[in-house]
């Protein structure tokens, strides 16, 4: 029998045996490069860049991160199978993919960092994916379900006390908001006021930052005159 | 106790935080210095604004103890972290004081007093730190002979000329052979300092070249030192460099809010969207 994926064992075999940073970096980035082509992706493959994502190299994984994000759903599982509690910096990376992905089985685990991570770049990364969830496939009550809980964790980090936490929280509100088409009628009131509610609040002040008002008030401006 | 935190986390070694009035008490006492080694970054942290704060800083200042490392505790610790809240309070009052201690014997002591002065925009501090800085390479930038350590606290030093501002031609001459300096960091330094100063795009090519260089440790500096001038043409190699995001957003963020003119906000905000 044809093995499908043996184009990409000597990727993934050069990921594992890389024994220096540039080394991973490179057989990192091409592996990343080969899944984004569409076709389903190879579980090895998947295994190899979320364990990238542990080992402390930032540009092996920014590509795998890409690569991740590449594979869409079929990296959702193993990337909350994998979450390694002991290593923010790897736990980060994993929120970014998963973030990036926007699938929905990452709500609760975007929630549960953004809530109570110490890591600000876990916090950070959370507060971004939770404005990119893709629930437009979803029936209209879950949807607004899946959007009031984003809503919500987002408007508690707000006043988060790290100031890339707040950026990200606005960069949040503004893609959950522009996300929410006018045409959803009803359900569009009050998950559209509170965004705007919360955006408005971080653009009049920030405790020691003028970036966060200044991306708030862009924020505002791209939500239109109704803003 | 609290002679273990680390000043940078924010948490107390009994990982409970504080009150003002409890920060100002042990600041007060001196039976324990770690109590009032915490007390002091504590109050700098918290830009405490209460009256006593100020003058209890300076007189901790003040205060010399020898290093301790049963303890965790770095020589005049105390003193130390004293400067460094100074520096945050942005209370003029404390430039004299701060001035004394950039004469101190402890390096430790000097570097953390320079870069209060620099955070004060002290204009007083100028003609000191020139005349620490003026040795050049040979002097102030020589290798201590039992230790990794300058003679001088340079990059300290240096930035502080940068922040204060004065853009006088003996200042500039001073800096300026510190871009030649054998160790990356001090020319970083040495590059932000007089980008700062006169503006010149050779000294942001200097940065833009040391974020290409091989060790992280560089990078992370130059993205610092990019940051704290906020000069905008280096926005895509700042986005481009091998370093953490946390720290390429730190460097925009000085883009925004240090920088002017091209690349303009909506590009600058749009790189710092990615990098979340």
């Amino acid at each position: 029998m044809i093995d499908p994926f043996a184009s990409l064992t000597p990727l993934i075999e050069a990921v594992e045996q890389a024994d220096t940073a540039t080394a991973l970096l490179v057989a990192t980035a091409r592996l990343a490069s080969q899944l984004a082509g569409g076709d389903p992706p190879a579980p090895a493959a998947i295994a190899a860049l979320v364990q990238v994502l542990g080992f402390n190299n930032p540009g092996a994984a920014v590509a795998a991160v890409d690569g991740l994000i590449a594979c869409g759903e079929a990296a959702v599982a193993p990337l909350l199978d994998n979450l390694d509690a002991h290593n923010y910096g790897a736990r980060a990376w994993a929120v970014r993919a998963l973030a990036g992905i926007g699938d929905v089985r990452g709500l609760e685990l975007l929630e549960q960092a953004l809530g109570g991570d110490i890591g600000p770049s876990v916090r950070r990364a959370a507060a971004r994916g939770l404005g990119q969830l893709r629930c437009g496939a979803l029936p209209d009550q879950e949807r607004r379900d899946v959007l009031e809980r984003a809503l919500t964790a987002l408007e508690a980090a707000a006043a988060d006390d790290e100031w890339v936490v707040r950026y990200a929280v606005v960069v949040g509100l503004e893609s959950l908001a522009l996300d929410f088409a006018p045409e959803t009628g009803g359900s569009k009131g009050e998950i559209w006021e509170r965004a705007l509610r919360t955006l408005t609040l971080l653009s009049q002040h920030d405790q020691d930052t003028t970036v966060v008002p200044l991306r708030a008030n862009q924020a505002l401006g791209r939500l239109g005159p109704a803003a | 106790m609290a002679g273990t935190t680390d000043p940078d986390s924010g948490i107390t070694a009994a990982g409970e935080p504080i009150k003002e009035d409890e920060a100002l008490q042990r600041l007060r006492q001196t039976d324990d210095q770690s109590l009032q080694y915490y007390a002091a970054w504590w109050l700098g942290r918290m830009r405490s604004r209460h009256p006593d704060t100020v003058p209890l800083l300076r007189s901790a200042l003040r205060q010399r103890q020898p290093r301790d490392p049963g303890a965790g505790v770095e020589h005049n610790a105390v003193a130390r972290n004293a400067a460094r809240a100074l520096g945050k309070l942005g209370d003029g009052g404390a430039v004299p004081d701060l001035l004394a201690a950039l004469e101190d014997d402890d390096d430790g002591l000097r570097e953390a007093a320079a870069r209060a002065l620099g955070e004060l925009g002290a204009l007083e501090a100028v003609e000191p730190i020139c005349a620490r800085l003026a040795s050049g390479l040979a002097g102030a930038g020589a290798p201590m002979t039992n230790s990794p350590k300058l003679q001088e606290p340079c990059e300290a030093l240096i930035e502080a000329l940068g922040a204060i501002g004065v853009a006088d031609p003996a200042v500039v001459g001073v800096i300026e052979p510190f871009t030649g300096h054998d160790r990356p960091l001090v020319r970083s330094a040495a590059a932000r300092a007089l980008l700062q100063l006169t503006a010149e795009v050779r000294w942001g090519e200097v940065l833009l070249e040391l974020l290409e260089h091989p060790q992280l440790q560089v990078r992370r500096a130059a993205l610092m030192d990019l940051g704290a001038v906020g000069w905008r043409p280096a926005l895509e190699p700042i986005s481009a460099t091998l370093a953490e995001n946390s720290l390429k957003l730190i460097a925009l963020r000085g883009l925004v809010e240090q920088g002017s003119g091209e690349p303009g906000l909506e590009a600058l905000l749009g790189a710092m969207d990615d990098l979340l």
